[in-house]
């Protein structure tokens, strides 16, 4: 790579107090590059523009000004802090000779790797890493939105995944703009861009944006495309005008339940088939809502809110296997078979909370929605986690991860108090009084062949 | 537990460089310069192909002088490439190499489905065979009518006329100039065209890059929208100096 800014190099930009010291070079593409830097002792990232990216999009600088003055939705965005230009004496220690400019934003952690890793399968993640980072993704399209801001250009490329956690980040915010208000030059990426988009009837906003959602939501659960089944078979040759009829003419769901034409292959699509069964049919019927009749009527496709509802719901329907291990998410009340190995599911252990329930299984957990139906769902500050006991796996307990004691009610009466940071066992416990509210312990009217 | 082990459906990305192996690159150092550049560009195409789950790409090299051959014949990920170094020393017959990459072209053996092809033909001078059967030889096959095809000229004795040919005529659209060979005039040029054909192309072949609203909609004249040329980076210190061809 030529770089065009001098690794090593201490430049002064208008506006910096402090010269600034570009560490190394990142990464480069079609719009600009990427480097490390170093402002007074702090590591941040900066991108800086190709003058052919700002000479196409007249819009960039002022988009840009207004995105640092909104500042971030929330912390899941990697959003400009300042914009940059070089002052006259660093200009020439910039090797090219055009005008050029670029913006600062905090520097992604190395946990964090670009969700083409997922896609690709090169990555060890979990499904409830999954479901979480398809919440985080939901949840930070939904501040975006509620701002009246959209993004304009979802795709794969713009997101990173800690799998660890599944906590997300996303780059590349420089088209953020009002919805509606500025035109900006991009449209969007192929593959992801809503059908009006594509066709050139209409410009990105936030309606597009959630059909780009949903298709980035449906490539991390399923690790396909959500258009490609037979009728992309029949390409010979994925070009241009062949992606145009596949996502833009005639674009149809692989699992539309009315239109079959497009259903995926046995073998070329094997992904889809595998992945798409595993997921509650409340959260199939969001994509269905929005790959269907929201398809050719924006209006109609699943809002960034119903999502986070659904995504997570299905994250507290969250049980293990007992025979294989394998995570499952499980429909209310129905008896299920495990996707992974098809051994029979037994009924598990539920904690009924006054807004909902979360089934007994490690690592669920309990957040301020599961008590207060006012609360937006939000699963950055849990009140207590579904824990496996260090000597026993096969016994589960609760941990609290509030600030205050819970008192834990027995079937005989008696009760016990659990402090922030301990466990109780919740086999023996009819509840637990939290000052979120009561946590009450519903045993399986069946009892399971494996317990 | 793990996610499901199951992976992206992906198609093939044929990429084949044709390379010009004639005496007259033995000039100058323009055999090295090419040689080098190729191999500089792997690590960046691999980064490329890694980011594109949804292409599988694999490289080709054909060399031609007295005669065409295959200097890679075996389509090989990118990952797995060594680039051994190619030798100088003939005359220039890049009609015989447009007809091996024609048959190589064929289904079968090449796949029923796939990824626009990219073909990057470097050549210094003129040919000395039959040119024009080569071409039509090639362009009757329809992977090749289908592909990414780009020319790059080394130095002022190249055949302009000829590369045209080569990648086709394509009128200017919006924004945009008609195509043209593109033409390296020292190594340092060379090695950014080679840089920008095999990760800006590969990338736009196999996964589309952002567009924008400049980018034409409608069923573009090119089947894939072709990224823009790398800025020039003046860097003085970078340039490798005598090289001017």
């Amino acid at each position: 790579m030529s770089w065009i800014l001098p690794e090593g190099a201490s430049l002064d930009f208008e506006g910096l107090a402090a010269p600034l010291q570009i560490i190394r070079g990142l990464g480069g593409g079609t719009q600009g590059q990427v480097y490390e830097v170093e402002l007074e002792g702090e590591r941040l990232a900066l991108k800086w523009y190709l003058p052919a990216c700002i000479a196409r999009d007249g819009g960039l600088e002022r988009r840009l000004i207004a995105s640092i003055r909104a500042t971030a939705p929330n912390e899941d965005f990697l959003w400009p802090i300042a914009l940059l230009r070089a002052s006259p004496a660093s200009r020439p220690l910039i090797r090219i000779r055009q005008e050029s400019f670029g913006y600062l934003m905090p520097l992604r952690p190395p946990a964090y790797v670009g969700a083409c890793e997922h896609a690709a399968g090169r990555l060890a993640i979990g499904l409830r890493q999954v479901l979480r980072a398809c919440f985080g993704l939901a949840d930070a399209f939904h501040a975006l939105h509620l701002a009246g801001l959209c993004y304009k250009d979802v795709s794969l490329g713009n997101l990173f995944l800690e799998p660890g956690s599944g906590g997300i980040l996303i780059c590349d915010n420089d088209n953020v703009a009002v919805d509606g208000a500025d035109h900006g030059a991009v449209l969007g990426t192929p593959g992801f861009m809503a059908p009006e988009v594509l066709l050139g009837q209409t410009r990105p906003g936030a309606d597009s944006d959630l059909f780009s959602l949903a298709v980035l939501l449906f490539r991390l659960l399923t690790r396909h495309d959500p258009l490609k089944g037979q009728m992309e078979l029949a390409i010979r040759c994925l070009d241009e005008p062949a992606r145009r009829r596949l996502c833009g003419e005639d674009p149809v769901f692989i699992f539309d339940p009315v239109d079959d034409r497009n259903r995926p292959d046995p073998i070329e699509h094997a992904a889809a088939l595998i992945t798409w069964p595993i997921y509650p049919r409340p959260l199939q019927a969001l994509f269905e809502q929005t790959f269907c009749r929201g398809m050719k009527q924006p209006s109609r496709r699943a809002l960034t809110g119903q999502w986070k509802q659904e995504l997570a719901r299905t994250l507290d329907r969250r049980a293990l296997c007992p025979a294989c291990g394998q995570e499952n998410f499980q429909a209310s009340g129905a008896p299920a078979l495990c996707w992974s190995c098809g051994a029979p599911l037994p009924e598990p252990m539920k904690l009924m909370l006054p807004h909902g329930s979360v089934l007994a299984a490690p690592d669920n957990e309990l957040h301020p929605h599961h008590f207060d139906a006012l609360a937006g769902e939000d699963l950055r500050r849990p009140l207590a986690r579904v824990v496996a006991h260090p000597q026993d796996p096969r016994r589960l307990g609760l941990r609290n991860l509030s600030a205050s004691a819970w008192s834990a009610e027995t079937h005989d009466g008696r009760s016990q108090p659990v402090q922030p940071g301990e466990s109780c066992s919740l086999a023996a416990l009819a509840r637990i009084q939290s000052p979120a509210g009561p946590i009450a312990v519903q045993r399986p009217t069946r009892p399971s062949p494996a317990t | 537990m793990p996610f499901p082990d199951v992976k992206l459906a992906n198609r093939p990305l044929h990429f084949l460089y044709l390379c010009d192996c004639s005496g007259s690159m033995a000039a100058s150092g323009k055999m090295q310069a090419l040689n080098q550049a190729i191999r500089q560009s792997l690590p960046g195409m691999a980064a490329v192909a890694r980011d594109n789950p949804e292409a599988r790409v694999l490289v080709r090299a054909v060399r031609f002088a007295d005669h065409a051959a295959w200097h890679i014949e075996t389509p090989t990920p990118v990952d797995q490439l060594e680039w051994r170094d190619l030798q100088a020393g003939g005359i220039t017959a890049m009609g015989e190499a447009l007809k091996l990459v024609a048959a190589a072209l064929q289904t079968p053996p090449m796949e029923v489905r796939a990824l626009p092809p990219v073909l990057v033909l470097i050549s210094d001078g003129q040919p000395t065979d039959d040119f024009a059967a080569g071409l039509e030889a090639l362009l009757r096959v329809p992977w090749a009518q289908k592909a990414v095809r780009l020319a790059i000229a080394l130095g002022h004795d190249a055949d302009l006329e000829v590369l045209q040919r080569f990648i086709g005529t394509e009128p200017a659209t919006a924004g945009r100039s008609p195509r043209r060979p593109l033409q390296a005039s020292n190594a340092t040029s060379l090695a950014q065209y080679i840089q920008w054909a095999s990760t800006a192309v590969v990338g736009a072949a196999s996964m589309p890059a952002s567009r924008v609203s400049e980018t034409p909609l409608e069923p573009a004249a090119g089947n894939i929208p072709l990224p823009d040329l790398p800025p020039t980076v003046l860097d003085p210190t970078d340039d490798v100096g005598p090289l001017v061809w």
